[in-house]
């Protein structure tokens, strides 16, 4: 069936990458990896040297997972905490205003991140912001702020109108009716809206190589990437392997847990944005 | 007023980290800030300018890199919508379950950093996986990442498998917004899947497809993370993209100047992209 | 005492007048009803009075005596039940009723008595706990006035609050809005297009037209005495018979003052009968153009017949501009 297919394509890569990583690596060098290759074929010679190997390596492996889930949390509450607010006056503007700034966040959103790692850098060096994993945090906001922002403002377009003037009359104020009112109704936008933010600062590459290089503050994709690119000849794609396994993990569960609220809220936004 | 307050925050990072860079690099592509300047910024007139011009690096690059973009986006559209048909499922029927939603999106959440690292071993020759099947086919093992004809193919076959949910979900979206009546009605007509997937979902879905194609391209034009570490650029410079050329002279050679020259002109051949798509949303609301 | 009076107020946006001039006063205590088709103008002054929008063209609304047309919305004192509504849909009733008063600062046992009070006014007590989206039509109605009721406002705004009931539930409901409603304190402003509402619900209604007002009175003197042939087709049902006009002058005759003659009148056919349970509607086709008599529906009425009407029931208008033309012979 064309789903099974499907399903292969999407999973094949990190399901060999699984099978990878579980394999000694001298089994893996040593010939095809099929049904009938050294080292016990499929149902021999499974090992789990790779995993301790990346776990006691100095720093640990999880060391960087902690890195990106720390830069990741604090990117995504500052974010949010200044997209709410935007998307909110944002709304209240009317005509050309409104629609002109709407465009030029879109056209932000389409901006390819890898750009701007130059001017970005030389704000580090100057302001100190290096090595430093919150201050990741404000390029980070900054990059996910326009779909953010987009997003939010689609989903408070999508409340009825007179729940706001009902509000006005009762004596609240613009922030007690961003609290009260809209904050609880505006709740499952904001967690697709963060998951997505959150994706998109553990995937993030060019910045945090540049701002960070300190090993044990790099975050998981840095780190990868050094992985990769330390050892030339002599390649151990065991510990790659497994590398990339325990990288995907975070985010495998992530993505488990919150699917609906992801795919809601790429549709929901692309419809309404 | 209060709504400007509000607004505020957001506006001035965006404007310092979005903006400012921009200016920075026009100011730097003016200016010799080098190794040999001591890294203190020289203005050079246009000089950085006039070396981009004939620097035949850089123009092989634009195009590997164009190259790229445009196959990559191609394929992504033509997978992605048949993706987007997979999941919403057979009129009448079920759309696609959870479980398989999320092992579709599986490629487009890891960091890309993560699978890239992952492809290498794939293409590994003559370890890797790809290589495996092969010989186990008794064919000859391929070196797919050494040969400067495969490579840049291998690059597009991984950002394909990595970007292709995302275009089939903003063509699902495109999809479940239209109103299945029409659908039933070309059916009573007696028209074909094909039919019905020429005459009506296609149209209706042009708005859909320019978005992702926007989208997908602007971000391929810019493609970086992929490409230093799954090849480094190589072999020989062939799959070298213009931001990692970028890259190469701002933090190897630290010519900083140079850099951020390279830099404005990518940007510059961003617009490209942004313009074809205003011009075709023109024509598509002229021909409507 | 809270009179509310409105003084040339008007609103423009972008081009278009939404409301000009407009002069009313609605006494204490008195329920006023804002009359007339959509696009009159009558949701916009409801807006204006309660401070959601502000009259860029000049106008001066007042309360009790005290200019409250800069007053932002909160501050006003005015309460609002809103056509779809309002409610928070993830607060529980009682939730929905605190919210205001918490916000206002007044302490729990305070808020608990009051709450409680107008539950029990508005029979909602059982409901404490529900949400909007599992109570029926009718009470989310009752729940939006309590709301507005515990403000204990200066002024009560109302904005078609019946429109999402269906037929029968607003007519069940109509003595009831009244009872809670009028003859209280608070002026009440109240909004439809319905005027069967408007007449059973209202001391005095206007009638609202393209932003301006026609006409100000009792239900009885909008109906014998319109002032311009819009406020005369307008009330009334079956509408007003209009016959074409002659020398800048048209006559209207209401379809309830005609009735067959032996002699004299116009000569009519009859077209279509419409049977409405103890009257009917029957269609004329006359030398003048289409007529609809109402007629007690025992009475036998011929194909070919000739109708008539008593003098005092005509109605004059002026052909070009609509003004009803007085005393005319």
């Amino acid at each position: 069936m064309i789903r099974a297919v499907a399903l292969l394509w999407s999973l094949g890569p990190l399901l060999w990458q699984l099978y990878t990583s579980l394999r000694p690596a001298d089994a893996l060098v040593s010939g095809p990896q099929g049904l009938g290759s050294p080292g016990g074929g499929i149902f021999g010679g499974w090992t789990l040297q790779n995993y301790s190997q990346l776990l006691a390596a100095d720093p640990p492996f999880w060391r960087y997972l902690l890195n990106s889930a720390v830069v990741g949390v604090a990117g995504t509450a500052l974010t949010l905490l200044l997209a709410i607010p935007c998307a909110y006056g944002l709304q209240q503007q009317r005509g050309a205003l409104r629609w002109g700034t709407l465009a030029l966040l879109l056209a932000a959103s389409l901006f390819p991140t890898a750009l701007l790692f130059l001017a970005l850098l030389e704000w580090a060096r100057q302001l100190g912001l290096g090595n430093h994993l919150l201050a990741l945090a404000l390029p980070y906001a900054a990059l996910s702020l326009p779909l953010a922002i987009l997003l939010l403002r689609a989903a408070l377009a999508d409340l009825p109108p007179e729940l706001e003037d009902a509000a006005r009359l009762e004596g609240l104020g613009p922030l007690q009716r961003l609290r009260f009112v809209l904050l609880p109704l505006l709740a499952p936008a904001i967690a697709s809206t963060a998951i997505l933010v959150f994706l998109f600062s553990w995937s993030e590459y060019p910045i945090a190589l540049t701002w960070i290089s300190r090993e044990s503050l790099l975050t998981l994709s840095a780190a990868i990437a050094r992985i990769g690119a330390s050892s030339v000849f002599t390649i151990p794609y065991g510990a790659f392997a497994a590398a990339t396994v325990l990288g995907s993990l975070p985010l495998v569960l992530l993505l488990l847990l919150f699917q609906r609220a992801i795919v809601s809220g790429l549709t929901q936004g692309a419809v309404k944005g | 007023m209060t709504a400007w307050l509000l607004m505020l925050p957001a506006l001035t990072l965006l404007a310092v980290v979005f903006l400012a860079p921009l200016a920075r690099y026009a100011w730097l592509s003016a200016h010799a800030t080098s190794v040999l300047t001591a890294l203190e910024p020289v203005a050079n007139g246009g000089a950085n300018w006039l070396r981009l011009a004939q620097d035949g690096r850089f123009w092989q690059d634009a195009g590997q890199t164009l190259r790229f973009a445009a196959v990559s986006v191609g394929l992504e559209l033509l997978l992605g919508l048949a993706l987007a048909l997979l999941l919403r499922g057979p009129r009448g029927g079920r759309a696609a379950g959870g479980g398989l939603r999320t092992a579709v999106l599986l490629p487009w959440a890891l960091p890309a950093t993560v699978m890239a690292l992952g492809w290498r071993w794939i293409y590994n020759e003559p370890h890797g996986p790809l290589n495996s099947l092969l010989i186990a086919a008794g064919l000859p093992p391929y070196p797919f990442l050494s040969t400067p004809a495969s490579t840049w193919f291998a690059v597009v076959v991984a950002d394909v498998w990595r970007s292709t949910p995302f275009v089939a979900l903003l063509l699902l979206a495109g999809l479940q917004a239209i109103p299945p009546e029409l659908e039933e009605a070309l059916v009573l007509e007696g028209a074909d899947r094909w039919q019905i997937l020429r005459r009506l979902l296609l149209p209706l879905l042009s708005p859909w497809i320019g978005l992702a194609a926007l989208f997908r391209l602007a971000q391929a034009l810019g493609v970086f993370d992929l490409i230093q570490v799954l090849t480094g650029g190589g072999p020989a410079g062939s799959t070298e993209s213009l931001a990692l050329y970028a890259y190469l002279n701002a933090m190897r050679f630290l010519d900083f100047g140079y850099g951020a020259t390279v830099l404005l002109a990518t940007f510059l051949l961003l617009l490209l992209p942004g313009l074809l798509w205003l011009m075709w949303q023109r024509r598509a609301g002229s021909a409507a | 005492m809270s009179v509310l009076e409105l003084r040339q107020l008007g609103r423009r946006v972008g081009g278009r007048t939404l409301l000009a001039d407009l002069n009313l006063r609605v006494e204490a205590g008195e329920c006023l009803a804002l009359l007339g088709p959509s696009g009159c103008g009558k949701t916009t002054t409801l807006r204006l009075v309660a401070g959601l929008e502000l009259p860029e063209q000049g106008g001066r609304i007042l309360l009790g005596g005290r200019d409250i047309t800069e007053e932002p919305a909160g501050r006003r004192r005015v309460a609002m039940v809103f056509q779809s509504y309002a409610l928070y849909p993830h607060l529980n009733v009682t939730g929905n009723l605190a919210l205001g008063l918490r916000v206002r600062g007044v302490p729990p046992q305070e808020r608990e008595r009051r709450i409680d009070a107008v539950l029990e006014l508005l029979q909602l007590a059982e409901l404490r706990e529900r949400r909007p989206a599992q109570l029926s039509g009718g009470q989310r109605q009752r729940l939006a006035l309590a709301r507005a009721l515990l403000r204990q406002p200066a002024l009560m705004l109302l904005d078609e609050p019946m429109s999402n009931l269906d037929a029968q539930l607003r007519e069940e409901l109509r003595p009831e809005l009244r009872r809670l409603l009028c003859g209280g304190e608070a002026p009440v402003l109240y909004v439809t297009h319905d005027q069967q509402e408007a007449i059973g619900l209202a001391d005095r209604l206007a009638v609202l037209e393209a932003g301006r007002l026609q006409q100000v009175g009792t239900a009885r003197e909008l109906y014998e005495k319109p002032h311009n042939r819009f406020v005369a087709t307008f009330l009334g049902r079956p509408a007003l018979n209009l016959l074409p006009p002659r020398d800048g002058r048209q006559l209207g005759l209401r379809p309830e003052h005609l009735r067959p003659v032996a002699e004299g009148g116009l000569a009519a056919r009859l077209q279509r009968r419409e049977w409405w349970g103890s009257q009917q509607l029957l269609w004329l086709e006359s030398e003048q153009g289409d007529l609809r008599m109402l007629l007690p529906a025992a009475h036998a009425c011929p194909d070919a017949l000739r109708v008539g009407w008593e003098r005092h029931h005509e109605l004059w208008f002026d052909a070009a501009t609509g003004e009803r033309l007085q005393g005319l012979a």
